[in-house]
């Protein structure tokens, strides 16, 4: 039965530093017929803060397509799946998480980054996978601050994903000075699993008695309010205050607990035993232990004085809520929860790895769906688990995005000589190895196309199956603010051709929505339009998204939001790897072809930025779109494609000088001649080497020239010392990561 | 029965599986040992210590997985004889256990893997690794040709031999420098090395010729599929490229 918590809230020290809004504090109120405790009010604080419950957004992402063929498990859990194939009479899906860690990023670059991935790993661990890769796409600003942020979050990637050992496949970055304010921090994660053995994050049947067992490390003060926080705006003045609410990231302790929780993964597949496994994240302990059992239909009753703390005497509301790093949730039968402790604690030793860390039973799943916490004898919290948890509504009004209209261009001519080493060393398009050579690329020994080799990552995940999966993502921010939903149908057409031009076969996307504040009409509008738009590229492309992230009050103190930025990654497949398109320009002679649209308009565009120009953005035929990949697919089947690029920023030259510049690092002398209109159009498509015979149906394609046996990019007549440009290509990112 | 192979795992290694898995694939009889039971590290007849960051690269890396109980086993092996390989993090720890280039004593380091220099970071980065010694000087290089190339994967953020130049000079004249960084032609040079290495140095080999200690990863570019360039007809899962130093090894023990 309900009984009335002790300590109620009073006063400033009670309601201070909680970001719920009067009207939502009057329904706590009303439904829990008297004051919130302290406890409780911090609990909703974070359970129904954007971060936590999507409230405002969550009625628009309905509207994205997540169902298909290739789903084994859809948008609603800690991570979707998506399947990748069969191998020794087994089906194996892909698990895939996309999470930001923007605001802490902000703040604290290093840890802030650095803890991104530890959630983002546990995110995959607790759907019972092995995690294989990650991958970072990043927007940072251009003042002296910004750069600061762009050192700091690199660093603490690298130094987070390289200890626990999962290899850095892929992600991009921009410096735009729409980020000076807020930088963008996402990450994408993926991991391995047989379909059967997949875990899920909420109890199972008959879980009713079950032990609540908490992992990892000891809980200490770090991360309290994060929840909130993460969906507050950034102000500069507060900025020293708001570190106390990021996290503390020990990737030493998460390497041992990810292979302590895949020997646990082993027993419960021995012992047949359906368990539920959730990582720690918003809301702390409070947040996981509700969630996991109000979706199975259950409640809980957790003794706060059993949990693992780092310091003495930290109040209820801090053990309950604090967002500590490192810390997963087991939902296990009595019996097999012992077992559990002791490979934690006994076989990998946590409480000798850190300070208190460990794994213990802290509570019981109930069957009459109260949310109940003990601390010190006396309840501290007592509330309707699916009040608690529930969906929440914020309808929020929004202005529609009006699609500004601008005059088609007439072709401009463009100063080849004088343009292309601008663009090559344009920071956007610049290569990005001094930033990704800091990260490992290659442990676990999968790995087929490292980060930076091509368009996209790929992995061949499971031993001894040439099963493989590609990874990239996309989302143009100077397209952004031109048209958010555009950018958005953008983001998922570019990132989808990306796995296309390695050779892989897309399978499904994962999306993270990086907007500003959604009280503000104007800037929700653009929230909505993007949403619109990656639903329609999908749909178009029947690509399913099988999960995603929405980061809002992505704006600073100042008023200014971020450059609307859908950043979607596409998880593509090969059934063997041995089709993988290798990098670079393969021999003199082939034919080069343009596949795709080759409409110039300058909007978004790496020279409409060196120019000061302005213009529309590039307009996509989705059938035309599938035209070009059909095409793609067609010559790796007649094994007549020797080499491929997607073209992306700056244009379609630059998208050949890749392919020359890979040529050359790799010791082989090829150039390309080439005739082609306006050379730094970004409107899309590909640049394929087919060999001059394949035979392949031409429609939609354009041969604009031949490889040649010369260190040379002969464009429109202007010829170019491969090398020369090479060196202007390679050097620029350099400066700031040296 | 073939030779055992036990790869022992301190908390903080993150390279264990694929070592495993080619050392298999090599034809070895390999499997992981867990530091909570030291205790079973007894009596296999070669040990492989892979990469990773044993208790987080604290002091300096490898400093104090050259204490822990599971080093016991793998000295007392050497001391008998018995091949230990070290691999990244699993060099480190050799070299802070004093064992390459082993010329001052057990737990006694001369020399160490340590800060990347110019730039102290870490370095990913694909490099060779040519044979500096006789093959034969070294048990587990015996198999391979004289200047044999060996591709790997750099991956760390200690790499750097350091030691005073008397100790270099050590290193040298005892013929201890197993292999250097190289280009893909085999060149030899500066702008090979990665991190700024003494000597240009990528592995030691001790005295005796039973432990060896690299710094780059030849499992992360062990199979085919890790580097797509194989021969006609051959299993894109077949070992390949790196895997040449691990068949030398496995051959060893037979």
């Amino acid at each position: 039965m309900a009984e009335r918590p002790s300590a109620v809230a009073q006063g400033p020290s009670g309601t201070s530093n909680v970001a719920l809004r009067d009207d939502e504090l009057q329904r706590i109120k009303q439904r829990l017929g008297r004051d919130p405790s302290v406890v409780e009010l911090h609990a909703f604080d974070a359970q129904w803060s954007e971060h936590c419950s999507y409230k405002s957004s969550r009625s628009h992402l309905n509207a994205l397509p997540s169902s298909g063929a290739a789903v084994v498990l859809g948008p609603g859990e800690d991570a979707g799946a998506l399947h990748l194939g069969t191998h020794a009479g087994e089906r194996y899906a892909v698990v895939v998480a996309h999470e930001s860690h923007n605001h802490p990023s902000q703040v604290v670059p290093f840890e802030g980054a650095a803890t991104g991935i530890g959630g983002i790993v546990r995110d995959v661990l607790c759907m019972g996978a092995e995690v294989i890769a990650v991958a970072d796409p990043l927007r940072f600003g251009r003042n002296a601050h910004a750069r600061h942020v762009a050192v700091g979050v690199v660093d603490g990637i690298g130094s987070y994903g390289n200890a626990i050992g999962v290899p850095n496949l892929a992600g991009d970055v921009y410096f735009d000075a729409g980020f000076d304010d807020n930088c963008l921090v996402n990450v994408v994660a993926l991991g391995i699993v047989k379909e059967a053995e997949l875990i899920h994050s909420y109890a199972p049947k008959g879980a009713e008695d079950w032990a609540i067992v908490l992992v990892g490390k000891a809980t200490d003060p770090s991360g309290f309010g994060g929840a909130s926080f993460s969906s507050l705006t950034l102000d500069a003045r507060e900025s020293e205050t708001n570190k106390g609410a990021v996290q503390v990231p020990d990737p030493f302790l998460k390497s041992v607990l990810m292979r302590a929780t895949y020997r646990v993964l082993s027993l419960l597949r021995e012992r047949k035993v359906t368990a539920a496994l959730k990582d720690l994240g918003a809301g702390g302990i409070m947040g996981c232990s509700a969630e996991v059992t109000a979706h199975g239909g259950y409640g809980a009753e957790i003794d706060l004085d059993l949990v693992n703390v780092a310091v003495d005497g930290m109040p209820p509301e801090v053990i309950a809520v604090g967002e500590t790093q490192e810390r997963l949730l087991w939902i296990l039968p009595p019996d097999v929860a012992a077992e559990v402790v002791r490979i934690y604690n006994d076989d990998f030793t946590l409480p000798q790895v850190a300070y208190n860390a460990r794994a213990a039973v802290i509570g019981r799943v109930t069957g009459d769906r109260r949310y109940v916490l003990r601390y010190r004898g006396a309840v501290v919290m007592d509330v309707d688990n699916q009040f608690l948890t529930g969906s929440i509504r914020d309808d929020l009004p929004y202005t529609e995005v009006i699609r500004h209209d601008v005059p088609a261009q007439e072709p401009m001519d463009v100063d080849v000589a004088a343009l292309l080493p601008r663009v090559l060393g344009h920071r956007d398009v610049a290569s990005r190895e001094p930033l990704y050579r800091r990260y490992d690329a290659v442990v676990r020994g999968c790995t087929v196309l490292p980060r930076g080799a091509a368009d996209a990552g790929v992995l061949a995940p499971i031993p001894g199956s040439p099963l493989g999966v590609a990874l990239s993502v996309a989302g143009n921010p100077r397209y952004g603010r031109i048209d958010p939903g555009y950018a958005a149908e953008h983001a998922v057409v570019e990132a989808m051709r990306r796995v296309v031009a390695v050779g892989a076969r897309p399978a499904g996307l994962t999306d993270c929505l990086n907007f500003g504040n959604p009280r503000k009409p104007e800037q929700y509008g653009e929230f909505v339009t993007a949403v619109e738009g990656l639903a329609r590229a999908a749909t178009e492309l029947d690509l399913p998204f099988v999960s995603g992230n929405v980061s809002l009050y992505n704006e600073s103190a100042r008023g200014r939001a971020v450059p609307a930025s859908a950043i979607v990654a596409c998880i593509g497949t090969f059934e063997d790897v041995a089709g993988v398109v290798t990098p670079g320009l393969k021999q003199a002679g082939s034919a080069l072809l343009w596949i795709g649209s080759r409409e110039f308009v300058l909007g978004g565009s790496v020279i409409s930025d060196l120019l000061g120009l302005e213009g529309a953005l590039p307009s996509i035929s989705y059938p035309a779109e599938r035209a070009a990949v059909g095409i793609v697919h067609d010559a790796i089947v007649r094994g007549a494609l020797r080499s491929c690029r997607a073209v992306s920023d700056g244009g379609m030259v630059t998208a050949l000088a890749r392919l020359a510049f890979d040529a050359f690092a790799d010791g082989r002398t090829v150039g390309a001649e080439i005739e082609a209109g306006n050379p730094f159009c970004e409107s899309g498509g590909f640049i394929c080497e087919v060999s001059d015979d394949s035979g392949i149906d031409l429609t939609g394609a354009l041969r604009i020239g031949a490889t040649t046996d010369r260190r040379e990019l002969m464009v429109n007549g202007v010829s170019f010392d491969v090398a020369e440009l090479y060196s202007i290509w390679s050097q620029p990112l350099a400066e700031i990561y040296p | 029965m073939s030779a055992r192979i036990a790869v022992p795992v301190f908390p903080g290694t993150n390279s264990e599986e694929e070592t495993v898995r080619l050392l298999r694939d090599c034809g070895g009889n390999a499997e992981l040992v867990h530091w909570s039971s030291p205790e079973l590290l007894a009596g296999y007849d070669a040990y492989v210590l892979s990469g990773g960051f044993a208790y987080e690269d604290r002091v300096r890396a490898g400093a104090i997985a050259a204490h822990d109980r599971i080093m016991d086993y793998v000295i007392d092996a050497a001391g008998n004889g018995k091949l230990i390989f070290g691999v990244c993090n699993g060099a480190q720890i050799l070299l802070e256990a004093g064992l390459v280039p082993g010329t001052a004593g057990l737990r006694k380091p001369t020399a160490a893997f340590t800060k990347n220099a110019p730039v102290p970071h870490f370095v990913c980065r694909h490099v060779y690794l040519k044979l500096m010694i006789e093959p034969e000087r070294c048990a587990v290089t015996a198999s391979l040709p004289r200047g044999a190339l060996v591709p790997a994967w750099a991956a760390h953020a200690e790499g750097r031999l350091a030691a005073t130049p008397e100790r270099l000079n050590e290193i040298v004249s005892g013929n201890h420098l197993a292999f250097v960084y190289a280009h893909a032609d085999g060149r030899v040079d500066v702008a090979a090395a990665p991190n700024g290495s003494a000597l240009g140095c990528a592995g030691l080999v001790n005295g005796r010729g039973n432990v060896l200690a690299i710094m780059p990863h030849p499992e992360r570019d062990g199979w085919n599929f890790n580097h797509l360039d194989r021969s006609e007809g051959e299993s894109v899962l077949a070992p390949s490229g790196g895997a040449i130093l691990f068949r030398s090894f496995v051959e060893a023990l037979s």
